[in-house]
């Protein structure tokens, strides 16, 4: 559980291209942080997370789209509303939709618009990289394909090879050479060592090819910024079995609560337990002495371990700007659905009966709440 | 330029020292020459699907072991070893698998002597085989 601060501890021993301290984005049904974090340079950090659950916003912040209290720092300069044009010229970026006033304009055009923003604009490079996504430069930018036009902003936005680049789901659309085409053109990018990529994305691919470190947000909070081999090492899962050949639910039950690292836990099939963990080792040795077999041990793949993520993180914590709006509505207590809730430190939102207040409810619900 | 480097995911090594190991092995080995031009950093992550961090740690590692050098702005090269680093480093792999035998001997109770008879028939053999593929050849 120590792991995600040590990835942070690694990060900020790298010097950081963004600094949010407090960082909250709030507007009509969606709140995004208060966010504190630091992004290394000279590395590429992947946001994951499900839909809805900030990495937009978080990238619109960065490029100050988005207004934001707190305090947020990009390339050592600090955001403001009338944030400078020197700034914004030495970051690149794809938004996730496309900019319906510039469907009227074919890639050239638009390049050509870009160039007189950009004092690195470079013709050859934007050839090259228009040449190496197959892109379309002859119809309007409006006529073309969602993955198409991709392409083209793609092209456009690292053409002035920018020392940040932000990319919002940059492979969406996109056909399969044109995909590796784009995973070249930004190894190369990364290359020199002094450019730094930020990208959302859901594809897991991506992550496992690019990313030095994967950023997990849900519902407008940071679940933790990993290094990427760390969180993969850090990660397993067992499958378990009694030395009788048994084991079933009351099992997994037993060793969500009782085995070190355990974060989820389930019969998998007959007789066997399926537990995953963040501590492997020690939670094999447990298993061991508790007279389980290991019959197997693997790498988990990233949905799995932000799925753990969340449960742990998410469900006894919530956003306490989400929480503030609760108690404006329902008074510093109050009950829904016969559970009541109360505000631990920190932001822990416990749920707790009303009847047994105990801290067996929150594991019953295979849902481990340890407070990071 | 392609190492070739094969990491285990399911091994419970961390990566960095899948590939520190193999890669160390690849050039004692002689397996990559000494002046060989490494991928960069960025280059090797992404055909290992690791982070440039891991990378990063096993170029130093190796650097720092006089295996690798590496020149400002032009990368990462194999370095001189000297042929003593190489015999050493023959003879330890033969250790290992001599003794890797041994350990299995040893579980399923073999006798010394079943071992040794086990060792010279396994020797004659080989030798044999590799005899006769030369032959095979002329």
């Amino acid at each position: 559980m120590n792991r995600g601060l040590y990835g942070l501890e690694q990060a900020e021993s790298d010097k950081a291209v963004v600094a949010l301290r407090g960082a909250a984005v709030r507007h009509d049904g969606f709140a995004l942080g208060p966010l504190d974090l630091s992004v290394p340079a000279g590395m590429v950090t992947a946001i994951v997370g499900p839909n809805g659950s900030g990495k937009s916003t978080l990238l619109r912040l960065l490029l100050g789209l988005a207004p934001c209290e707190g305090a947020a720092e990009v390339l050592g300069r600090h955001l403001s509303p009338d944030s400078d044009a020197e700034l914004k010229e030495r970051i690149g970026f794809v938004t996730e939709l496309p900019h319906a006033y510039e469907s009227h304009l074919t890639a050239d055009e638009k390049a050509r618009f870009a160039s007189l923003w950009y004092p690195s604009w470079s013709w050859e490079r934007y050839e090259r990289l228009m040449h190496g996504f197959e892109a379309d430069r002859t119809q309007k930018l409006g006529k073309l394909s969602k993955g198409m036009r991709r392409k083209a902003e793609l092209a456009v936005a690292m053409a002035h090879d920018p020392e940040l680049l932000l990319l919002d789901e940059p492979s969406s659309g996109l056909d399969p050479s044109a995909w590796k085409a784009l995973l070249d053109e930004l190894t190369r990018y990364m290359d020199r060592g002094d450019r730094t990529l930020i990208f959302a994305t859901h594809i897991t691919e991506e992550v496992r090819r690019l990313a030095d470190y994967v950023l997990f947000m849900h519902r407008g909070r940071c679940l933790g910024l990993y290094e990427k081999d760390r969180l993969f090492e850090g990660w397993r899962v067992l499958a378990v079995q009694r030395a009788d050949g048994t084991a079933g639910r009351e099992d997994a039950a037993r060793l969500l609560k009782q085995a070190p690292g355990v974060q989820g836990a389930q019969e998998s099939g007959p007789g066997i337990c399926r537990i995953e963990s963040d501590a492997p080792e020690e939670t094999e040795a447990y298993c061991l002495s508790a007279g389980y077999r290991i019959l197997s041990s693997q790498r988990m793949e990233l949905e799995e371990i932000m799925a753990c993520l969340v449960r742990k993180g998410g469900c006894g914590k919530m956003n306490p700007l989400v929480i503030e709006k609760v108690f404006k509505q329902y008074g510093d207590k109050t009950a829904v659905n016969g559970l009541s809730f109360e505000v631990a430190q920190g932001g822990n939102l416990r749920a707790a009966r009303r009847e047994r207040r105990g801290q067996d409810d929150d594991d019953a619900h295979g849902a481990r709440a340890h407070s990071p | 330029m392609w190492i070739p480097v094969h990491i285990d995911e399911n091994r419970p090594e961390p990566l960095y020292h899948q590939v520190e190991v193999q890669l160390r092995s690849l050039i004692l080995s002689g397996q990559l020459a000494e002046g060989t031009l490494l991928p960069s950093i960025r280059e090797f992550a992404a055909d290992l699907r690791c982070s440039a961090i891991t990378v990063r740690r096993v170029y130093q590692d190796l650097e720092n072991e006089g295996l690798l050098r590496t020149r400002q702005g032009t990368g990462t090269f194999v370095a001189g070893i000297d042929q003593s680093a190489r015999d050493e480093f023959r003879l330890e792999r033969v250790v290992e698998a001599f003794e890797r035998a041994v350990e299995t001997g040893l579980q399923l109770q073999c006798s010394r002597e079943e071992m040794e008879r086990i060792w010279r028939d396994a020797y004659a053999r080989k030798r044999a085989e590799a005899d006769g593929d030369k032959g095979g050849q002329r």
